[in-house]
């Protein structure tokens, strides 16, 4: 199929691969995407800085919520699953098809991990009265993070795809390496939105008195 | 990058390959060193205003550097740099107007916790 | 692999060996009729469906805005309800807007963008019929609100258990096209979720949901097809106006579209599943809603008048036989509006009280869009003048165009003035400005266009009489319907409100415009029925019979599907011209040689895959209605999306060699013009 595809793979006018280049458009278009959603949340942690009221009515802190090592701990999963990314599509270029499986198989583990950690981190904060319907933090966090979780989750199983694909023999040459290099950008991308997720939602709520939210804001926070 | 499907890669494709294969274990390296110094800093008694900037500095660096090296930006053809940073500094712009346009101070917050 | 055997070129694919795809069923190559026009790749036949879907919802979004003309037409008119009114005005702008001008620019986009740029297809062919299905999808699970509301209406529903705990009842949405929130979304604290409206908000959020989806991914597509696809020598600055129209509404949509993505879907948490994103007591904003949806929306109405001025800019230099006039700044000021209406969203919201800096920031924005505009129209000016005119019924229209868009605009600067926004805001007069943009601009430059390249399209020359029979109708009638509204809305006539009482001065203007509808209904249909009755009966015509300046015009009417026999050589902007009366020729390149050139596969799997939206596009208000089980069907509709993706994964690109009939060599002259 790849020899096939391979033959009639027009010469494009920027010698840019045709799907390279949706794919980057795509991306484009998702900034604006997980834009929108992050400063959603961002703008209500600005106006409702002191956190939200749990079903006992008591006002909780989003802090008091937040482990920083669950936290760190899966930004790294998802930062490591990002590096064997770029090692399997380095492995297909070369044709080296087991190394590609490894690695690839190294991401999936990865990814599914980083999603453990999500569903422990939903039902904890559940459990410690956080929900969608009792605050406006709770809206915009569940629905930004579980976006982000969504993402994730359509690339592990976009990935569990190519990877089973591989053993049929049809994932190989420029076109195959395309497949998996296309992925690639999309799950690397999925990796940089986490990046800013974790700086902009999370260490900054670590700053000062109440976060960075609040510290600027003391008369509210009282 | 080879433009065409060859049966064996050449040489040079090759070790290029292996250049980059470095690259990319230096670089997740750095990304977990940043990534700790990230958590480190905000236990550190410094002004909020340092620390909030020099997060944002690491993680616009650890961005970029994906971007640019996993993501493969530096290699391939400029183009693709400009799509991908049109779209994102468009969200930037578009959403730290939005940001500035809510404030606090001109809704009523008492009632809501 | 497998298939190579088929590529023993053909002249015409029915002829084609039965062939497999990689997942063992047979492609549907050699399929004629309805198989051929439900599972095509085509560019030129899926831009036709596009083009006919978009003209029946131009119809039904017009009978919509007649019923909304015959129950203004006097005062304390009771023809239809204020409940059915709320849903006319909403359904005929969500209509107008995503399911006849999107479509009917994208009918454009698919057509000509490969014919312009030299190439014999779209970059992903499959992801194109992706595009059309999930609008059409899309687009009847929208117009499915209103079945639901006449099964309401004739009292079908009431024996139901769910429709007995309904608390509201209107199936069709009410909101208005932007459905402001916290009208649109929910009240109450703790997740109760209490509602403003009816179930007919839940059709709208998932409709547009689905038309959005269908609208990116064309665009991806065409910005593919456009950066990547260009033959030889046909440089950015050598293409035609109209394909560097498409690029920049493309880009537009693939910016803006995720800010109505996200908004959507924040609001459709409100509603379902009781978050509190625009829930105002809980803290939402629903101000918010207002910034996400003109993020969008501002941008949105360069996606909708763009296409339209690319027209206008290939109509108007064909019929002066004149290049156009500062081809260059003409498509920089293209762009810049491009990139200006990203910064203009606030100016719908003054009267929100954003605060001086702001209002003056956006205001001062909103009139520096005012200044590429006008260069556009100096620029289409100075295209006309001094040329040999023929005003066939293409030009009368871009003609109108110019005329009426400027008046548009003139309105639109009034507006960019925040004291007098502020007056104007929620008055007639606003329907007046927005409607001289998207009628007298857009839908006179579409229906330019549609005159244009219909001979181009059928092979069949429109009936020149009844065209400029029908375009004078529809500029008369348009004057006389908007005309009127300036006056009455300075004269503080509301929008949105299904009645008025006599004695506002309002009678008259308003039985005029009414009256000014009706000759404008029949003035589309005049047009409409004129070009559908072209398509199967008209008088045949030559391949250039209005001598074109652009590669399309260089092919035969109808095209033939592999576009090209030849990939052409371009040597110059404006080639089809410069090739017929100038010294450079239009070069080809053998590129297929005696193996024939390469066509895409045929493929059920983007019909599949869309079919998935329907199942969600149905789901999601049943189970907002109550309905048991609904929720199921949501899920089978994204069990189908998945597997119709997954299949076409799997089934593989394909493909086929069709022998063309030219030999090598550049292509034939053009047949003479007498001009």
């Amino acid at each position: 199929m790849s020899d096939h595809a391979a033959a009639h793979e027009a010469p494009t006018s920027t010698g840019i691969d045709h799907k390279k280049l949706i794919m980057w458009l795509f991306l484009a278009s998702d900034c604006m995407f997980f834009g929108t959603l992050i400063s959603t949340h961002l703008l209500y942690r600005k106006l409702f800085p002191a956190g939200f009221t749990d079903a006992e009515g008591h006002q909780r802190f989003i802090q008091e919520l937040f482990s920083i090592e669950l936290t760190s701990f899966s930004t790294f999963i998802l930062l490591m699953s990002s590096f064997l990314m770029a090692l399997a599509v380095s492995a297909m270029h070369k044709g080296q098809l087991k190394s590609f499986r490894r690695n690839v198989l190294g991401v999936i583990v990865f990814g599914l991990i980083f999603l453990g950690c999500q569903v422990y981190e939903f039902t904890h904060f559940y459990h410690k009265g956080l929900t969608i319907q009792n605050s406006v933090l709770g809206s915009t966090f569940y629905v930004l993070t579980g976006t982000h979780g969504t993402h994730v989750a359509i690339g592990v199983l976009w990935l569990i795809l190519l990877y089973f694909y591989s053993f049929t023999g049809k994932l190989g040459g420029h076109m195959g390496a395309l497949d998996v290099e296309v992925a690639g950008l999309y799950w690397h991308f999925v990796d940089i939105v986490w990046i800013i997720i974790f700086t902009a939602v999370y260490l900054v709520e670590y700053l000062g008195p109440y976060g960075i939210w609040g510290s600027g804001l003391p008369a509210v926070l009282k | 990058m080879s433009s065409s499907h060859e049966a064996a890669p050449s040489q040079a494709f090759l070790a290029e390959e292996v250049r980059r294969y470095h690259h990319f274990i230096v670089l997740a390296l750095w990304l977990a060193v940043v990534t700790g110094a990230e958590i480190v800093l905000i236990y550190l008694p410094l002004p909020t205003a340092v620390i909030f900037t020099v997060l944002t500095l690491m993680s616009a660096g650890k961005f970029f550097a994906v971007i640019l090296w996993f993501m493969h930006l530096i290699y391939d053809k400029r183009l693709l740099f400009w799509c991908f940073l049109a779209g994102l500094v468009l969200a930037f712009a578009t959403y730290a107007a939005v940001l500035a346009l809510f404030s606090a101070d001109r809704i009523d917050t008492r009632w809501f916790s | 692999m497998s298939h190579d055997s088929h590529h023993a070129p053909v002249a015409c694919k029915t002829e084609l060996a039965p062939e497999r795809s990689d997942l063992g069923l047979y492609r549907p190559d050699r399929a004629t009729g309805w198989t051929d026009w439900l599972t095509t790749v085509d560019h030129k036949k899926i831009g036709i469906m596009y083009g006919a879907f978009a003209m029946l919802y131009f119809l039904i979004g017009g009978v919509e805005a007649l019923a909304i003309r015959t129950q203004l037409a006097r005062p304390d008119n009771d023809f239809i309800t204020a409940r059915m009114y709320n849903q006319l005005f909403t359904m005929h702008g969500t209509t107008m807007i995503f399911l006849g001008v999107m479509p009917l620019s994208a009918a454009f986009f698919n057509f000509l963008v490969p014919l312009q740029v030299g190439a014999r297809d779209v970059a992903f062919p499959r992801l194109n019929a992706f595009s059309l299905w999930t609008f059409v999808f899309g687009a009847f699970v929208l117009n499915a609100s209103w079945l639901f509301e006449f099964g309401h209406l004739a009292g079908w529903f009431d024996s139901f258990a769910w429709h007995k705990a309904l608390v509201y009842t209107d199936f069709a949405p009410a909101n208005g096209w932007f459905s402001y929130a916290p009208l649109s979304g929910t009240f109450g604290a703790n997740g109760q979720a209490l509602r403003f409206t009816g179930v007919g908000t839940d059709f709208w959020i998932i409709g547009i949901q689905i038309l959005g989806i269908a609208s990116l991914a064309a665009s991806f597509n065409f910005i593919c097809t456009i950066i990547n696809m260009r033959a030889k020598g046909m440089t950015m600055m050598r293409l035609p106006v109209f394909t560097w129209m498409t690029l920049v509404t493309s880009v537009l949509i693939i910016l803006a579209f995720p800010a109505i993505t996200v908004a959507l879907i924040e609001l459709m948490f409100d509603r379902a599943f009781g978050a509190n994103f625009f829930n105002p007591s809980a803290g939402g904003q629903p101000v918010l809603w207002q910034h996400l949806f003109w993020i969008f929306g501002h941008p949105e109405v360069y996606i909708l008048v763009l296409p339209a001025m690319g027209i206008v800019s290939e109509v108007l230099p064909t019929f002066t036989g004149k290049s156009l006039f500062g081809y260059p700044i003409i498509v920089f000021s293209g762009a810049v509006i491009g990139f200006l209406g990203f910064a203009v969203w606030s100016h719908h919201m003054f009267t929100t009280g954003l605060g001086p800096v702001p209002t003056a920031a956006f205001s001062l924005l909103t009139m520096a869009i005012a200044v590429p505009t006008g260069v556009k129209i100096f620029n289409w000016l100075g295209t006309i003048w001094g040329g040999r005119i023929r005003f066939t019924p293409p030009m009368v229209l871009a003609l109108g165009f110019i005329w009426m868009f400027m008046c548009g605009g003139f309105s639109g600067v009034m507006h960019s003035s925040a004291p007098a926004d502020s007056q104007q805001q929620d008055s007639y007069f606003v329907i007046a400005h927005f409607h001289y943009v998207l009628l007298g601009g857009v839908l006179l430059g579409l229906m330019a266009g549609l005159y244009f390249w219909f001979p181009k399209i059928f092979g069949r020359m429109p009936n020149a009489p009844v065209a400029y029979l029908g375009s004078a109708l529809v500029i008369l009638g348009f004057n006389l319907a908007f005309g009127p509204m300036h006056y009455l809305g300075l004269a503080g006539q509301p929008r949105r409100t299904h009645t008025y009482h006599a004695g506002n001065g309002w009678e008259t203007w308003n039985l005029v415009a009414t009256i000014g509808a009706y000759v404008l209904g029949i003035g589309v249909v005049i047009v409409f029925g004129n070009l559908v009755w072209t398509a199967f009966r008209g008088k045949k015509c030559g391949n250039d019979p209005w001598d074109g300046r652009t590669l399309e015009w260089s092919l035969p009417s109808p095209v033939p599907e592999y576009n090209f026999a030849q990939a052409p050589v371009v040597a110059t902007r404006d080639a089809f011209f410069e090739h017929k009366h100038g010294a450079k020729r239009i070069g080809a390149e053998n590129d297929g040689g005696e193996a024939g050139v390469h066509m895409p596969s045929q493929s059920w799997m983007p019909m599949l895959a869309s079919a998935g939206f329907l199942f969600i596009g149905f789901g999601m208000p049943m189970m907002a209605m109550g309905i048991p089980h609904a929720g199921w069907l949501v899920i089978a509709g994204l069990g189908v999306l998945f597997l119709g993706v997954w299949l076409w994964a799997l089934e593989g690109p394909g493909g086929y060699m069709l022998k063309t009939p030219a030999p090598a060599g550049a292509p034939a002259p053009a047949e003479t013009v007498a001009r």
